[in-house]
């Protein structure tokens, strides 16, 4: 990466990447994963190998990826689901054991499992 | 994408490109071959339009959106359709393909079962936030620099490079306001100012990243979530001031913030956002990590400055401030993570927009870290001025368990609490110190009846006197001495010499100690003492812990709760065993109304129960009765107590107890047991007290009432009923010529308190406890086998109104309706959960399901004309949250 010496340098980094995340969350399924330590001391990294797991298993192609405290620090470990860049759905106190159903529901069938949903996060 | 190419491997060693590519999700695997359909659809359109030599066409990867399957995803375009058929395969081929344009109606649509889950907004926890400082946690990933810059990072740090001068800057921060997060809310544009001025070439920027204070992780948590806002914030002062280097001193007990941090510093050197010539210009900052090593002291300035120095952690006077004179002699900038953390959105948005948030003495928002016994424990960032009761219930959800909100610790070990009657105080810097606490770095730690507050103010004193430097004797020497009279007073040998202790050692450490530590140490006792010090007598003078957590005070919760200190852990254990007469005599040893108390007792120890922090707690009245039932036809033989020489030295004393109610009962029967010759007088005509003048006769009959003072009786104790003390005998004449040595009065609190309203001595409205005797005493007069003077109110199809919400409330209501009144209403000014009744649930449960209404915020504010015994004119007021805690 060459360093960026002017505005627009800045500007032009800052467009491409905006483009590039766009694309890459409006083209399929993003899994965001809270790892601050609140959500690892909860378990977040043995919720994410389960997702892992899970994803490999049945063959679904999706970017996993890690996020920080969102502040909610009660319900972590907290997942968040995105689809198409269009829809976002916060999860909360999921544990490993509870990966295999909400694939399943949320991205197979598009029904979320209403009674571990947080919220839904609007999308810019 | 962009100078992305899109080529096939020939095979043959060559790559061909393409113009674009369509990609059917799903491996061949997936279900019902719709996919493959669509496949062959787009096959047979490509090849029919003679584009197959230009388009790539190929089955990609599952990507999880089966559900709006199957889809088509069209590069370098990066559209994805969704629930595409092959029915609209010439369409999407026509439209985008060729000439470029989205097919609207294929693209994804959120299911609708989604579109009605609760928005992020709307959520209590998040609704009344404004994060600032915290708007990228929890968005985007700490790793990445571009997701940093994607929502706006660095743009603050190009505009100070290209359109600002350091004063411009300086003149920004000022006008925002902005006051220093980590807890002095000094006006943090005039102390770059003051950097700025003093005179010299090297300058430091320095980070205070110790966050020291137990339960506080806001600095934690925007270090690991958000790095890139704290260098950019840095870099920007650093420009505003003149300095080339920076350090940021994190305690090493934070690991994943430093090698978040190590990361995001690379990162941005690697872009040219740090270090030598930052984006092309003149101006170079590098900034270094400096790790803290365990020691609380180093969040205060001098003794941190001491420390990337090399030198043992201890402050020094001030003047000269650091910013004069600071890291090896230098100006130096001391800010918070916070502080910094805003500072590139102040620079974005403008210092107007900041300063219209929150308060105009306290302008912006402020993070705290709300923990301890709240459901929504987690970090929040509000608007500086927003009332404590906003943070507490809407915000954080309110109490765990619905407890009671008893204090919530602000600013640390080094702050204070405030008690329920400041939950209408705003939360900003100088509010709270009116109020007497401080807004310190923005921990919140919120406790309920069961935190004792002398052992909370004991624990932040352990903390603060361990981390004394010991550099001063103030501090050193008065730390040890505050914490011993503490100690002293939890461990139930303390005494009101102990409190005077802590008043003078305070009083010094408060003006002679040289750093903020010393300064504030006394803090947290001073606030407690302020507004819990009946808890502190309590401790000295009754060696009593009502909260149940002191342990050299309390053996058992339940036992402490119980105003008797009746044994129940160990009848329990009888009952457990089918041991139900010695389970009998060990409550009695304490209380001996087991009978009574298994039918109306209101069982404190059931809000302290272990069990009921699991599920629910023991149903001790069942549990009670149950056992003392059991023993019925045994009548009970109270044993002797003391020793034969003592009961010799009592027999020839008489002692005279006025009033036979419980209080009055249970003296007596002690003072017989113990061998004194006792004689109870009675105004009305048969002794209870309360238990047969008000208790109704549907929750304790009066036999078994009668069965258990008989017991009393049977203890050589002589009752003597309608003997009224001042009208039959006075005073004298007991101590006189009746030949009694002692006189206890027990005479007991009948009275109403009256409700100050118009119309209140109108004839219909009669006070609870009056209502509820004459009731009663048709009961009680019947089982001693009299007749009542007077009659019991005639209710038969009025319409009755209480106000009210007590245990004589939700009384009088049942007997307003056995007593035949066509409907019963009460009304209580606050709301259901706040009802005193709620010790019995069950009592307000058999009301409702009797019939009786329930109206909560709801106050008379007069009484208009009256038929019989209804309340014709009511109004409501709605209840003012001060001095209640709702």
């Amino acid at each position: 990466m060459a360093k960026l010496t002017s505005l627009p340098d800045l500007t032009r980094v800052r467009e491409q990447a905006r483009q590039d995340l766009k694309t890459r969350s409006r083209t399929g399924t993003t899994i965001a994963i809270g790892m601050g330590t609140c959500g690892v001391a909860a378990g977040a990294r043995e919720t994410m190998q389960a997702i892992e797991q899970e994803l490999a298993r049945r063959q679904i192609d999706a970017n996993i990826t890690t996020v920080g405290c969102i502040g909610m620090c009660v319900k972590e470990p907290l997942v968040d689901v995105q689809q198409a860049g269009r829809s976002h759905v916060l999860y909360g106190n999921i544990k490993p054991d509870m990966v295999p159903r909400l694939i399943a529901d949320h991205l197979v069938k598009g029904q979320p499992v209403n009674q571990w949903v947080v919220c839904r996060i609007p999308v810019e | 994408m962009d100078g992305v190419q899109i080529t096939e491997n020939t095979g043959s060693g060559g790559n061909r490109p393409y113009r674009a590519r369509v990609e059917i999700c799903g491996a061949s695997s997936c279900g019902d071959g719709v996919a493959s359909k669509l496949f062959h659809a787009f096959q047979a359109e490509l090849q029919r339009r003679g584009m197959t030599q230009e388009i790539l066409l190929s089955r990609g990867k599952c990507k999880g959106l089966c559900h709006s399957g199957p889809t088509v995803l069209v590069q370098p375009h990066g559209i994805l359709y969704c629930r595409v058929r092959p029915q609209d395969v010439p369409e999407l081929v026509g439209e985008t393909l060729v000439e470029g344009r989205v097919v609207k109606r294929l693209t994804f649509q959120e299911p609708l079962e989604f579109q009605v889950l609760p928005l992020y907004r709307d959520l209590p926890f998040f609704a009344k936030q404004v994060r600032i400082a915290l708007h990228n946690c929890g968005f985007i990933d700490p790793e990445s620099i571009n997701e940093y810059i994607v929502r706006d990072g660095y743009r603050s740090l190009g505009k100070v490079l290209t359109e600002m001068s350091p004063e411009d800057v300086i003149r920004e921060v000022k006008e925002s306001g902005l006051r220093g997060r980590g807890g002095a809310g000094f006006l943090t544009g005039f102390k770059w100012e003051l950097c700025r001025k003093s005179p010299g070439s090297v300058k430091y920027v320095i980070c205070n990243a110790d966050e020291g204070d137990p339960g506080a992780f806001m600095d934690r948590s925007i270090l690991e979530s958000d790095p890139h806002s704290l260098l950019e914030g840095m870099t920007i002062a650093a420009y505003a001031i003149d300095a080339t280097e920076g350090y940021i001193y994190c305690r090493e007990e934070y690991p994943m913030a430093i090698q978040r941090l190590q990361n995001a510093i690379a990162q941005a050197e690697e872009y040219g956002l740090l270090g030598r010539n930052i984006l092309g210009s003149h101006f170079s900052f590098e900034i270094q990590i400096k790790e803290g090593a365990g020691a609380f002291v180093c969040g205060e300035e001098t003794a941190l400055i001491a420390s990337i120095e090399g030198r043992r952690a201890e402050p020094r006077p001030r003047p000269p401030f650091p910013a004069v004179s600071g890291l090896w002699g230098k100006p130096s900038n001391i800010n918070n993570v916070k502080s910094y953390a805003m500072t590139p959105q102040i620079i974005l948005n403008g210092a107007k927009w900041f300063a219209s948030i929150g308060s105009p003495k306290s302008p912006g928002t402020a993070i705290f870290a709300l923990t301890g016994k709240i459901n929504n424990t987690g970090l929040i960032e509000v608007p500086m001025g927003i009332p404590l009761g906003d943070i507490i219930f809407d915000v954080g959800g309110g109490l765990l368990k619905g407890r009671n909100f008893k204090a919530v610790q602000t600013g640390g070990p080094l702050g204070g609490c405030l008690p329920a009657s400041s939950l209408n105080t705003p939360v900003d810097f100088d509010s709270l110190q009116a109020a007497g606490a401080v807004m310190g770095s923005g921990g919140m730690i919120v406790v309920d009846d069961d935190t004792c507050m002398v052992e909370l103010a004991k624990y932040f004193l352990q903390f603060a006197a361990a981390e004394s430097c010991g550099k001063c004797v103030p501090c050193r020497v008065g730390g040890r001495r505050l914490l011993e009279a503490l100690q002293r007073i939890t461990d139930g040998k303390g005494s009101h010499k102990d409190l005077d202790i802590i008043k003078e050692v305070s009083e010094h450490m408060m003006s002679s100690s040289l750093c903020g530590l010393g300064q504030r140490t006394p803090g947290p006792i001073m606030a407690a003492l302020r507004f819990f010090s009946q808890e502190f007598k309590a401790h000295i003078d009754d060696k009593l812990c009502a909260a149940g957590q002191c342990k050299p005070l309390v053996r058992a919760k339940c036992v402490n709760a119980c105003p008797a200190g009746v044994d129940t852990p160990a009848y329990l254990a009888l009952i457990a065993q089918g041991r139900y007469a010695e389970g009998l005599e060990i409550h009695r040893q304490r209380n001996p109304f087991a009978l009574i108390c298994g039918r109306a007792c209101p069982a404190f120890c059931e809000t302290k129960c272990r069990r009921g922090e699991i599920d629910d707690p023991i149903a001790i009245r069942l549990v009670k009765r149950f056992m003392a039932d059991h023993e019925l036809e045994k009548p009970w033989n109270p044993a002797p107590l003391g020793t034969d020489e003592s009961r010799k030295a009592a027999a020839s004393h008489k002692v005279a107890v006025i009033g036979a109610g419980p209080a009055g009962l249970t003296a007596s029967l002690r003072l017989a047991q113990m061998g004194y010759k006792v004689s109870v007088f009675e105004k009305l005509p048969a002794p209870g007290g309360m238990l047969s003048w008000a208790i109704p006769e549907y929750r304790l009959p009066r036999r078994t009432l009668f069965l258990e003072i008989d017991n009393i009786r049977r203890a050589g104790v002589d009752i003597q009923c309608n003997k009224a003390l001042g009208k039959d005998f006075t005073l004298d004449d007991l101590l006189g010529s009746m030949g009694f040595k002692a006189v206890i009065l027990a005479i007991g609190a009948h009275k109403s308190r009256h409700m100050g309203i118009a119309g209140e001595d109108k004839r219909g409205v009669i006070p609870g406890i009056d209502f509820l005797r004459e009731v009663a005493a048709e009961a009680t007069m019947r089982a001693v086998g009299q007749k009542m003077a007077g009659a019991v109110p005639d209710l038969k199809g009025k319409r009755v109104g209480i106000v009210g919400g007590g245990d004589v409330a939700i009384d009088t209501a049942r007997v307003a309706l056995r007593l035949g009144a066509a409907e019963v209403h009460v009304m209580y000014r606050r709301t259901g959960d706040d009802m005193p009744a709620t010790h019995l649930p069950e009592e307000i449960e058999a009301a409702l399901h009797e019939g009786v209404r329930i109206h909560t915020l709801v106050n008379p504010i007069g009484v208009g004309d009256l038929g019989g015994r209804g309340h014709e004119g009511l109004g409501s007021r709605p209840r003012d949250v001060a001095g209640a805690g709702r």
